[in-house]
């Protein structure tokens, strides 16, 4: 194809300097910001490092070609900043969009533009700067927590059936009955069903059945009248009242006692329930989506759950598959977590080995998507850069025969017991010796000795030690 | 065959998410047999995927494409020649040849793209990293 005017295609022209006699294309190397002149026929006149870092477009390749060829951004075709600019004068500044970068990665960039001008003021072209926020937008999503129908990986097929079915689940208001191991997403799909419905305006409410006592769940659920019991001083309001307008999510529904699941019943079915302590019923105005690890067909057959309220909640039914079912959908969370923890614990983790990925996709993961984020975390705080390989991910992930120092007998087995205690309470309180001495039932200094005479070396106090780490043994 | 080019300026839209408009072509013969201009105008990016299974096109000829709505277009049933950049007649011609856009109609940077599809994972690059390779396998 046609690459422009082979005038367009010649390398910039020398370099001008500073008054302090640095060249500008020495300082345009050394910036973050991706930088690109075009010529008034759009032709890519210099692309800086950073624009080569960002795009992944070594600058051989831009250099002569369209800008919206190179830089493919969502503004190219609407709203060209650059052409604004030529075409007003006016610069643009901090103009946020994307760009699709060769793997078809979606890269949130702002984008900033300048006229350029000849020694006779001539307009001779544009230069416009672009900033990378991919890590800014990581860690809003990470603070905000919010989930989008997009966060759900779905390579496989069973995931991407679901995906499918999701808009019309949405749509039709219907209480949902998602069904799944420990960690397979029933909270993100919940999550999207409520975003892709008519209610996405309103709040989404989660509440976990089965992390409180039943007389806690119920004002919980329900709230309370102000002297409806000792202590309950002011009124409160409810989850029901506080998902009004919007999705109420039931986690763990499974575990709702039978006097809870008669309450539960008669505001799914009647609409309408009372505080505690009230004398007037309140109306119910929220879509209930309900999740559970348990087989709820059993627990009625087995006279532990209500048939009717059974019946109430699985309007329609959404069996969400766990991670052994579907190993095509490792990777990409492979990916996503790596990119999650790259930008909150600052590491500089470049992805995962083909063999670890070997290890990672034949496990079985019976926690799902939360053990293989466990076990990334893991990793992490081994390495923090570089490649994660076989050798960072947790010892009960590799094949038996390649775990390494197998113990041979009773007083082995006791140490490598003891060593894998202590590692995994260091990595469950990041690193923090006295939180994790205080989970073993040890004195921290008891946990330092027994941890010497194990060979494994302590993280510092606040547990921020990275390199030299919670769990990185002596000479691993 | 029915092929659809995303089209702007004259040339390939440079991103099929954003696009607005597709040229649809009805090839045969060795020739064009019709064309016309659809809007794809939509409020979400996967109208526009809809609207192109709705025209019956069998295969897409666009820029930069998203890699949901790629597979989004797969799910359809449209073949993806995705990442390409060139004149509107100059692509056309080829079309109506029976051929798809050539990688030297392929954007900068993505030269290698359709060698590296069928190459498979790895090639000692790893998994989800950032760096270019990083992500190469597309069915």
């Amino acid at each position: 194809m046609k690459r422009g005017p082979p005038e367009a295609r010649r390398a910039p022209a020398a370099p001008e300097s500073t008054p302090s006699g640095i060249s500008t294309d020495s300082i345009l190397e050394s910036i973050s910001d991706g930088v690109f002149t075009v010529d008034r026929a759009w032709r890519v006149t210099s692309f800086n490092r950073a624009a080569e870092e960002i795009t992944g477009i070594a600058r051989e390749d831009a250099l002569g070609r369209r800008c919206s060829d190179v830089f493919r951004a969502s503004m190219c075709e609407s709203e060209c900043a650059l052409r604004h600019t030529l075409d007003t004068g006016v610069p643009v500044v901090n103009h946020t969009a994307f760009i699709v970068d060769a793997a078809g990665r979606r890269i949130p960039v702002s984008v900033s533009t300048a006229i350029l001008r000849d020694a006779d003021g001539a307009v001779v072209g544009g230069a416009e700067t672009f900033r990378d926020l991919s890590q800014i937008e990581e860690l809003r999503k990470e603070v905000l927590d919010r989930r989008e129908v997009g966060d759900i990986v779905a390579r496989s097929d069973a995931m991407r059936r679901i995906l499918a079915l999701l808009p019309r689940a949405a749509e039709s208001g219907s209480t949902i009955l998602l069904l799944g191991e420990t960690g397979t997403g029933k909270g993100l799909v919940a999550r999207a069903l409520h975003d892709l419905s008519p209610r996405r305006e309103g709040p989404f409410v989660t509440v976990n059945c089965g992390a409180l006592p039943d007389t806690l769940l119920e004002s919980e659920l329900f709230g309370y009248k102000a002297g409806a019991f000792t202590g309950a001083a002011k009124d409160k309001a409810g989850r029901f009242a506080i998902a009004r307008g919007g999705t109420l999510f039931l986690d763990e529904i499974g575990e709702v006692t039978p006097a809870l699941q008669v309450r539960l019943l008669r505001v799914l079915e009647e609409k309408v329930y009372e505080p505690l302590g009230a004398t007037r019923s309140e109306e119910s105005d929220v879509r209930v989506v309900a999740a559970t690890n348990r087989d709820l067909a059993a627990e009625v057959s087995a006279g532990r759950f209500r048939r009717d309220l059974y019946w109430r909640i699985r309007v329609m039914e959404i069996p969400l598959p766990p991670l052994r079912e579907r190993p095509e959908d490792i990777p990409p969370l492979v990916e996503r977590f790596i990119a999650r923890l790259n930008v909150l614990k600052g590491g500089r983790v470049e992805g995962v080995t083909p063999e670890a990925m070997a290890v990672l996709t034949a496990h079985d993961f019976p926690g799902n998507a939360r053990e293989l984020l466990n076990a990334i975390e893991h990793a992490f705080v081994l390495i923090g850069k570089g490649p994660i390989g076989p050798e960072h991910l947790p010892r009960e992930l590799l094949p038996a025969a390649a775990r390494p120092r197998r113990p041979v007998n009773l007083r082995e087995a006791v140490s490598e017991f003891e060593r894998r205690a202590i590692l995994e309470a260091l990595r469950r309180r990041r690193g923090s010796r006295a939180a994790a001495a205080r989970d073993l039932g040890l004195h921290k200094s008891t946990l330092f000795r027994k941890a010497k005479s194990l060979g494994l070396a302590l993280p510092e106090e606040d547990g921020r030690a990275r390199r030299e780490g919670p769990d990185r043994p002596k000479g691993d | 065959m029915r092929t659809a080019l995303t089209i702007w300026d004259g040339r390939i839209s440079p991103v099929f998410d954003v696009c607005r408009e597709a040229l649809i072509l009805d090839v045969a013969g060795g020739r064009v047999v019709s064309a016309t201009q659809e809007s794809l105008e939509s409020p979400t990016p996967f109208g526009k995927v809809e609207r192109l299974a709705a025209l019956g096109v069998d295969t897409l000829v666009c820029g930069a494409v998203s890699e949901p709505l790629r597979r989004a277009l797969l799910a359809c049933g449209i073949r993806v020649h995705g990442f390409m950049a060139g004149e509107i007649h100059e692509v056309v011609r080829v079309i109506a040849s029976g051929a798809l856009p050539d990688p030297s109609f392929a954007m900068p940077g993505c030269r290698g793209r359709q060698m590296r599809r069928r190459g498979g994972r790895g090639q000692g690059r790893g998994f989800g990293g950032r760096g270019r390779g990083g992500r190469d396998e597309r069915s």
